[in-house]
């Protein structure tokens, strides 16, 4: 007993030091660890729908560097990217995008694939909702309080949707729909955890195309309401403005980032994502230029 | 149920075919956290004997802050590391963040209140003859130390291995400076959170059961530790 | 020069001296029992002498050398000897790493090590136990480990506390003749506290009496027991005859005193009006049943009021004014038919006496 547990010890503390070891000398031996790693903050839609982890491996063979997702809301997305932790972003949230360049700290934005938001929710559609105009629909929701709905409630491009088509329909967002009643729930989580807990609570909720489409098999949920002209969802990629934020290294790689979401391709691989797993197509690519429908 | 039945039966075939994916977060997880609990118990053990055999104004409210901190949340510390680390931050130019460094720095911080504070009662719970014989059998103050810290070996184990458990079963932390990158940074309690809010729940058991069984062994060790004392 | 030499040695603690002006000389091969009841500091003065604790006052000499003062130098004292203390302890590992703790901190090398501590754990009889843990062993078998411990490193100096306290007889014996061995063998100087009289006097050439943290008597075995200097002294010593009373006349040497309404003849250097205590051995008192003459000048008489066999002997108290303790053989006691309400004579050799000042 006594030997073993000399035994166990030296393992633990050799298995224990060897990233220390491994770490100090990753600068010059291990060609693995000397890569650059570029970081790159997605929105959490084109991350679980599993695009980001078929995109990840070809950039980084391209270019021979280590590609870190890291996927969040666009909201945290944004706030990251402000204090120099990410160097590109791929997000879906035109206004706060705007913002973004306009307060100098993303240098372009570059649209490169969009589709639509849709609202899901169970079929028997307890608010009767079904096909209205996504503004009468959420109206309808507020007014009645008949079925749930569940929110990202994180700042995130779909929450940022979501609170456009609030607008539309005339409520004010922070006072109105905020706290409106249990029948409105915040998830604060991705777009895929908010699915599956509308799901759990048989709720309508706001998503994007692609992620319901790859979650579908997962869900009871079904398409509520799917067309009018707010609900299109454009995702474009923003490279941090070294200028503005001296800490970061790597901004010409991040520049390679938005050739190669541009690039011909690229964009037919995007098109292409999903069709055959579901049938359908997940993305519309648009190569840098704005969709007006 | 039968999800639950289905889920379980892919848990087992991903754990038993050695499944790639599964195995490199589970090394990983078992990488970082024994990292930590080395590392901290290097610093720990030393810091710990040295507050325990000096007598210096404040001893009780340092140990007993120590203890407060036993259950100091992982997000707390996750986001103390973050805004060190952040580029924004002070330490920022280190470029840590979202690296598997970062994450081990903020268990070491995670896991010293255990390690500090259990290694001192374990120290003040050797025999204070044990202290007297030793000096009279010729050990200066730091052979005096390395004894009376083997004699409290079981408990100063027991130390170590409940700091390795907490380190190998937090979220929050690994979740907030490790960021959850696939290949990189992801472990298996942030695998397990993410893939579960995916409904992804074939490979979520899959870990979570890897992890049970990573509690189960730390029990063991631990219970047979206790016998030993 | 004495080759241990302790001047005006003292110590407190929580602001109360347990133990002051301590002056004592200790030759090298010398053996010295400190004796004193419990309480009286001997554990105290032992640990100043290892030097685990620092005095309060005065100081150490060793080969005239002050030794008290550097933190290195204490080391390197306490390195050339060896303490085995009240309660002993062994670390939580086998015998054999128990034995050469001491060896491997001086610096010695694995070969060396192993030699001596399989000798010396020959020597206690303890090498089947070499590889069991060492907190297995029974009391004395601890005990053993903790002396082997202690003379492995080839002490110049071996202080013991109370080395077989809370050991039946038969292991006390065991103890009490491997330090009579080391002793012997060794010619090693031996500082040994304990509060069994009989184990000072078969283990040490001299021995100090320790009182309320000061040394009250040194001598060797015959002087404490025959002459103790104080009323503590001789109750330690196991004097069961103290008597107090008062000088009423001293004529050169010869002295009369008054003790409870008798008068008690001895000699004595005090004076008349002098409070003094006697000390008379139980086996010093003669029982008579009628006033024998005999050259003894006291002849006290009384009533037997208890009796009690013990043995070959037979212990009773006379009561005669004050109670006075006689110790007799069985077979006198048979003889001459004593048991409780019995008129008998106690008879007392003026020689037999033993005066002592009292005090408050
Ligand atoms: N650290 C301490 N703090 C306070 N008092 C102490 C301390 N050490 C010893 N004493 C007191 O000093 C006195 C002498 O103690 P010491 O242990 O030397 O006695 P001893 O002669 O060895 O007695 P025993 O035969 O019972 O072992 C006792 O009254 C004890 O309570
Ligand atoms: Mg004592």
């Amino acid at each position: 007993m006594k030997k073993i547990l000399g035994i166990l010890l030296v393992v633990v503390l050799v298995v224990g030091l060897l990233p220390l070891v491994a770490g100090c000398s990753s600068d010059t031996v291990d060609p693995l660890a000397a890569k650059v790693r570029l970081k790159v903050g997605t929105t959490t839609s084109l991350y679980d729908t599993g695009l980001w982890s078929y995109l990840e491996p070809k950039f980084e063979e391209m270019y021979d560097c280590e590609v870190d997702i890291l996927s969040l809301g666009s909201g945290a997305a944004f706030e990251y990217a402000k204090k120099g932790d990410i160097d590109v972003l791929t997000i879906h949230s035109k206004a706060d995008e705007l913002k973004f360049i306009a307060d100098g700290y993303g240098i372009e934005r570059v649209p490169f694939a969009f589709n639509y938001f849709l609202i899901v929710g169970p079929e028997s559609d307890p608010a009767g909702i079904k096909d209205m105009s996504p503004a009468d629909a959420l109206k309808k929701l507020m007014e009645t309080g008949a079925g749930t709905f569940v929110s990202r409630g994180d700042n995130s491009g779909t929450h940022s949707k979501e609170k456009a088509i609030w607008a539309e329909a005339g409520y004010d967002y922070a006072t109105q729909v905020v706290g409106a009643g249990d029948w409105y729930v915040e998830a604060g989580g991705g777009m895929g955890a908010t699915l599956t807990m509308a799901n759990e609570k048989n709720a309508y909720t706001l998503t994007d195309m692609g992620t319901y489409v790859s979650y579908k098999s997962k869900l009871n949920l079904v398409p509520i309401v799917n067309s009018g002209s707010i609900l299109l969802n454009v995702y474009s990629v923003i490279v941090v403005n070294p200028d503005t934020i001296k800490t970061l290294k790597h901004a010409d790689l991040a520049q390679k980032m938005v050739e190669f979401l541009t690039s011909p391709e690229i964009q037919e691989l995007i098109g292409k994502y999903g069709v055959d797993a579901y049938g359908i197509q997940l993305f519309t690519p648009c190569a840098g230029n704005e969709p007006t429908q | 149920m039968a999800e639950i039945w289905n889920g379980l039966v892919e848990a087992f075939r991903l754990i038993f075919t050695f499944d790639p994916e599964v195995m490199s977060i589970a090394g990983l997880s078992l990488e970082i956290a024994l990292s930590s609990v080395v590392i901290g118990s290097i610093i720990a053990l030393p810091l710990a004997s040295l507050i325990h055999f000096n007598n210096f104004r404040g001893k009780h409210i340092l140990v007993s802050v120590i203890q407060t901190f036993y259950s100091i949340p992982t997000v707390t510390v996750g986001l103390l590391v973050f805004v060190l680390f952040s580029h924004s931050g002070p330490l920022g130019g280190l470029d840590l963040l979202f690296t598997p460094t970062v994450m081990v720095i903020g268990q070491v911080i995670l896991v010293m209140p255990i390690l500090l504070g259990m290694t001192i009662s374990a120290l003040s719970g050797v025999d204070r003859n044990i202290i007297d014989t030793a000096r009279s059998m010729g050990a200066n103050s730091w052979q005096t130390m390395l004894v009376v810290l083997k004699e409290a070996r079981f408990a100063v184990i027991a130390a170590v291995v409940l700091a390795f458990g907490r380190a190998i079963s937090e979220v929050g932390l690994a979740m907030m400076v490790g960021g959850n990158i696939r290949g990189f940074t992801r472990v298996l309690t942030t695998a397990i959170s993410l893939e579960t809010s995916k409904g992804d729940w074939e490979l979520s058991m899959a870990l979570g059961i890897i992890l049970i069984f990573i509690a189960l062994v730390i029990n063991i060790i631990m219970n047979r530790i206790q016998q030993r004392r | 020069m004495a080759f241990i030499e302790l001047k005006n040695l003292g110590q407190k603690r929580d602001g109360r001296h347990i133990l002051s002006g301590v002056n004592l000389s200790v030759e090298r091969g010398e053996s010295v029992a400190l004796i004193g009841p419990t309480g009286a500091g001997k554990t105290t003065l032992l640990r100043l002498l290892d030097m685990l604790d620092k005095p309060a006052t005065g100081k150490i000499l060793i080969d005239g050398v002050n030794v008290t003062s550097s933190e290195k130098e204490r080391l390197a004292t306490r390195r050339r000897m060896a303490f085995v203390l009240q309660k002993p302890v062994v670390f939580n590992l086998s015998v054999y790493e128990n034995v050469a703790y001491g060896l491997k901190w001086r610096g010695l090398d694995r070969h060396q090590i192993r030699e001596k501590v399989n000798h010396i754990l020959e020597t206690v009889e303890l090498t089947k136990y070499s590889k069991r843990n060492a907190r297995t062993l029974s009391g004395g078998e601890m005990q053993r480990v903790a002396i082997a411990r202690a003379i492995a490193t080839s002490p110049e100096v071996l202080l013991l506390d109370e080395p077989s306290a809370n050991l039946d007889p038969v292991s006390s014996a065991k103890i009490e003749d491997l330090i009579s061995k080391i002793i012997r063998e060794n010619a090693i100087t031996v500082i040994m506290a304990t509060h069994d009289m009989a184990q000072g006097q078969r283990l040490a050439h001299k021995i100090c009496v320790l009182v309320n943290g000061e040394i009250v008597q040194t001598g060797n075995a015959q002087q404490i027991f025959e002459l103790p200097k104080n009323r503590e002294v001789a109750e330690f010593v196991g004097m069961e005859n103290i008597l107090d009373g008062v000088v009423a006349t001293n004529k050169s040497g010869l002295a009369v005193i008054k003790v409870g309404g008798k008068e008690i003849e001895t000699v004595t250097k005090f004076g008349a009006g002098k409070e003094v205590s006697l000390c008379i051995r139980p086996e010093d008192v003669t029982v008579a049943l009628a006033r024998l003459s005999s050259s003894a000048r006291n002849r006290l008489a009384g009533t037997i009021s208890w009796v009690a066999f013990n043995g070959p002997l037979c212990r009773l108290e006379i009561d005669c004014g004050f109670p006075l303790i006689a110790l007799v053989t069985k077979r006198s006691a048979v003889e001459m038919k004593l048991k409780r309400g019995v008129k008998v004579y106690g008879i007392i050799k003026v020689v037999s006496i033993h005066v002592i000042e009292r005090q408050d």
